[in-house]
């Protein structure tokens, strides 16, 4: 019996060991068909779904919780929780049904009073949610049954049913966290998600596991890891080595070359995100010649070509193909020769140059700067002398709260549902910390807008707004921005507008 | 000799009281001088103008610099650093999380630092004045050439992705559980039995400390070949010739003693700069340290987690220097005199 113990602990260790110098790589293999691996590139930043607008972690959210409605793969709203809902012609109240077959991972059945919770009782007790902000019209939910419910507005609200599918709106268990406290769902997050969270390490993995009392349709996959890889060179390395399954947002120039490997798909997808250049009113863009001129000088066509492998589409207003504000026929066109043109009206050449300072990002969305090199560029050719200087998105809000933006700013927009309020609602209203465009017609045209609940007329205004905007130079959308995902060939997930990859969409052939 | 290291603590841990409070000023003046709205990064993007103001009212944002600083330093000597703006966490709970990862990596890597640093250095001053000497030399510039994240991108490529020989993302392979009862995953591993855990935390802890160690080691290696360098020309080195003794014996019996006081006095201060550097490691090896948590906290102005990384190095180096100048005491005994 003495001998025993060692001996089975040596066993023990010399199993453990020789799986485990087997297992990095020979895992996915392994695995079958129950596992995946993706490499992700960032964490999300807490387990409370309604806390933080993240757009990278909704993916990760999607699987674990539910929102009370859904978008199909080109953006539709679709029924989830809520089967059915109804917006007031006068835009100050939603009615709606929810499913009666719904069960959080902990049992409890998901009614009204979670949805009630979810969204008021929460945000007027003061918890510090991101979704008090998209929530702040609703002025009660009237419970009429467990499956029925009204929500009250103080002022219309006719993008509610889009935010029911947008940053932020899960629906969390009100039982769980009042019994149980908020520590206690960070801890062990209860959702009504397709996967339950089975495993968690702070900029690490997350370990998401089948569950099985699932509403809806079954995911194919037991068990997807999230691997945390914030680097975009360890990610291509993750994939190229088989130690993820799958991963996004790797540099374009990769997933050319994986696109020439056998064993991988990779993609270059258009999604519901502008690149733009956001302008000041005022300074040397004071004179609409110059601002005309200068998104005249931008071949936008030769940045897609360049930087996102023609892949991503030349936008003439703040929207992106296939959403309500789009507008098939308009185009604002490059024109080299106009933009000198106009440059000439205001006293400005090539040998007497308009000058203009630039801001741009460097790494926070895909070629940022390079883009922001190339334009300067492209300016330099029509009389326009732009002096590049390198900001961190941390910093924007702050310069443009204290006027300190220069006449043009390189910018990245994500709007996921597509609507055009969240598009050019959202960043030419002057209330709003976006847009350093000041300037009174603009925002009362957006402000009257926020108002309008008929959705025809809505979405008729916000093209109107688009076009003229554009046409006032008070905005330069350039392109739409891409998502690229390299993948096994094997592993097959299903493709949304606006670029999400869902973990309960993944599966094995 | 436990006296003199004794009294050496003590009078370091009361030096290091102005030192921590000077650092935190400063941190807080700089981080609060930088162009960034911590207001506005906390709230939600469709937050208005006025929502932002309200917003840094509610965070003190609109107050003099002092009276910011007291309110600060009141919170953290009660171990309250402020919430996270990003995590919305409490930042000393955020820190205590990930600091077991920073400390097993750079420990890990200084012990493979020191192991290349000392070996490597012995191997230059046996190689002297042999035709081999150049080459040793230009290999050691080499060395010191190349940069820590630049050895995690070298290594990542050749044993990662072309051989496929180690792991390099994460702290462990993704089928197998994280005993969490100390922290330090090499540790509670072997507390909770699971030695596949263990080998695998070690596989994975291999590149990120092979890369830091390599980064950190060229320098100990040529201190140590200069101070034997000077330590043979001591009248003792050449005593000990007459006494007959082997070359190797004065070495490793006369020489090495005395050539490594100053290499460890340089191995401290390189262990402090190790620590730090273990941040663009992490990030590359997905590795979920402190590092890692600092650059999070960098791209999202995150200036409350920023100012609890930023002291909690600053204690981490005050420690490490303490521990080698205790070190240094025990091994010196002309220190343990004075």
């Amino acid at each position: 019996m003495a001998f025993d113990l060692p001996r089975r602990s040596v066993l023990q260790f010399i199993a453990g060991a020789a799986a485990s110098i087997s297992a990095p790589f020979a895992r996915a293999i392994a695995a079958g068909n129950d596992a995946a691996t993706v490499g992700w590139p960032n964490d999300v930043p807490s387990w409370d779904p309604n806390q933080r607008f993240t757009p990278d972690a909704q993916p990760i959210f999607k699987a674990v919780f539910d929102q009370p409605l859904d978008q199909d793969p080109q953006l539709k709203l679709i029924p989830h929780l809520i089967k059915t809902w109804s917006l007031a012609p006068d835009g100050l109240s939603m009615a709606v049904e929810l499913r009666d077959d719904v069960t959080f991972h902990n049992g409890d059945k998901m009614t009204t009073a979670d949805f009630r919770y979810t969204f008021f009782e929460r945000i007027k007790s003061g918890a510090k949610l991101d979704i008090a902000n998209s929530m702040k019209k609703v002025q009660d939910i009237v419970i009429e049954s467990p499956t029925k419910a009204t929500m009250k507005f103080d002022s219309p609200a006719p993008t509610m049913p889009q935010w029911m599918a947008f940053l932020g709106s899960y629906v969390v268990p009100k039982n769980y966290i009042e019994s149980g406290g908020l520590d206690n769902f960070l801890h062990k997050p209860v959702g009504t998600g397709p996967y339950k969270l089975a495993e968690y390490e702070l900029n690490s993995r997350i370990v998401l596991e089948r569950y099985d009392g699932y509403w809806g349709p079954k995911s194919k996959i037991a068990r997807v890891t999230i691997q945390i890889v914030k680097d975009p060179s360890a990610r291509v390395a993750a994939i190229q080595s088989g130690q993820v399954d799958c991963t996004i947002n790797v540099p374009v120039r990769e997933v050319q070359r994986f696109a020439q490997d056998p064993a991988f798909a990779a993609e270059i997808n258009p999604i519901t995100r502008v690149i733009l250049l956001n302008v000041r009113a005022d300074l040397a863009f004071a004179d609409k010649n110059v601002r005309l001129a200068a998104h005249h000088a931008i071949d936008k066509a030769a940045l897609s070509k360049a930087f996102y492998g023609g892949a991503a589409v030349p936008l003439s207003v703040l929207a992106t193909p296939g959403t309500p504000g789009y507008i098939d026929d308009f185009t604002f066109k490059y024109d080299p020769a106009l933009a000198k043109q106009l440059l000439a009206q205001s006293g400005f050449s090539t040998s007497n140059p308009v000058k203009i300072g630039f801001a741009a990002t460097n790494g926070q969305f895909p070629s940022d700067y390079d883009i922001a090199r190339a334009i300067v560029a492209m300016w330099k050719n029509v009389g326009i002398d732009a002096d590049l200087q390198v900001i961190e998105y941390a910093k924007y809000f702050e310069l443009n709260r204290g006027g300190k933006l220069p006449e043009a700013t390189l910018y990245s927009w994500d709007n996921a549902t597509g609507d055009p309020e969240i598009f050019s609602g959202y960043q030419l209203n002057p209330k709003m910390p976006f847009s350093p465009w000041k300037d009174e017609d603009i925002g009362n045209r957006v402000l009257g807008l926020f108002g309008v609940a008929d959705y025809d007329k809505r979405i008729a205004g916000y093209r109107d707004l688009e076009r003229y905007a554009v046409e006032s130079g008070a905005t330069m959308p350039l392109l739409q921005s891409v998502v690229t995902v390299v993948r096994k060939k094997t592993l097959s997930y299903t493709k949304y507008g606006n670029g999400w990859l869902l973990p309960q969409t993944l599966q094995w052939s | 000799m436990i006296a003199t290291v004794t009294k050496l603590i003590a009078r370091r841990l009361l030096a290091a009281i102005p030192i921590l409070l000077i650092v935190s000023a400063l941190l807080f003046c700089v981080l609060r001088a930088l162009p960034v709205d911590p207001a506005a990064m906390s709230l939600p993007p469709n937050a208005t103008i006025d929502e932002i103001e309200a917003k840094r009212r509610d965070m003190g944002l609109d107050r003099p610099l002092p009276e910011q600083y007291a309110i600060w330093l009141r919170g953290a000597l009660h171990g309250d650093f402020g919430q996270s703006i990003q995590f919305r966490r409490q930042s000393g709970s955020l820190v205590a999380a990930t600091l077991p990862a920073t400390i097993e990596l750079a420990l890990a890597a200084m012990v493979l630092a020191g192991l290349l640093g000392f070996g490597g250095g012995l191997l230059l001053f046996r190689l002297r004045g042999t035709i081999l000497e150049p080459v040793a030399d230009l290999a050691s510039i080499l060395l010191l050439s190349i940069p820590e994240f630049l050895w995690a991108l070298i290594l990542l490529f050749v044993f990662g992705v072309a051989l496929r020989a180690l792991p390099f993302t994460g702290e462990v392979a993704p089928g197998l559980p994280l005993p969490h009862i100390t922290g330090f995953l090499l540790i509670d591993s072997l507390l909770v039995g699971r030695f596949d855990v263990f080998v695998s935390a070690c596989q994975h802890l291999i590149l990120p400390a092979v890369a830091l160690g390599l980064a950190f080691s060229p320098t100990i290696m040529r201190v140590l070949r200069s101070s034997l360098f000077d330590v043979y020309h001591e009248d003792y080195i050449a005593q000990a010739r007459l006494r007959g003794l082997s070359e190797r014996q004065i070495l490793i019996g006369h020489a090495l003693k005395n050539a490594a006081l100053p290499t460890l006095t340089l191995a401290g201060v390189q262990f402090s700069i190790l620590f730090s550097g273990t941040l663009l490691v992490e990030v590359i090896y997905s590795y979920p340290g402190m590092g890692n948590l600092m650059v999070d906290a960098v791209r999202n102005a995150d200036l409350p987690l920023i100012q609890a990384i930023g002291l909690t190095y600053c204690v981490a180096v005050l420690l490490i220097n303490t521990v080698v100048d205790s070190f240094y005491v025990v091994l010196n005994p002309k220190l343990r005199v004075r």
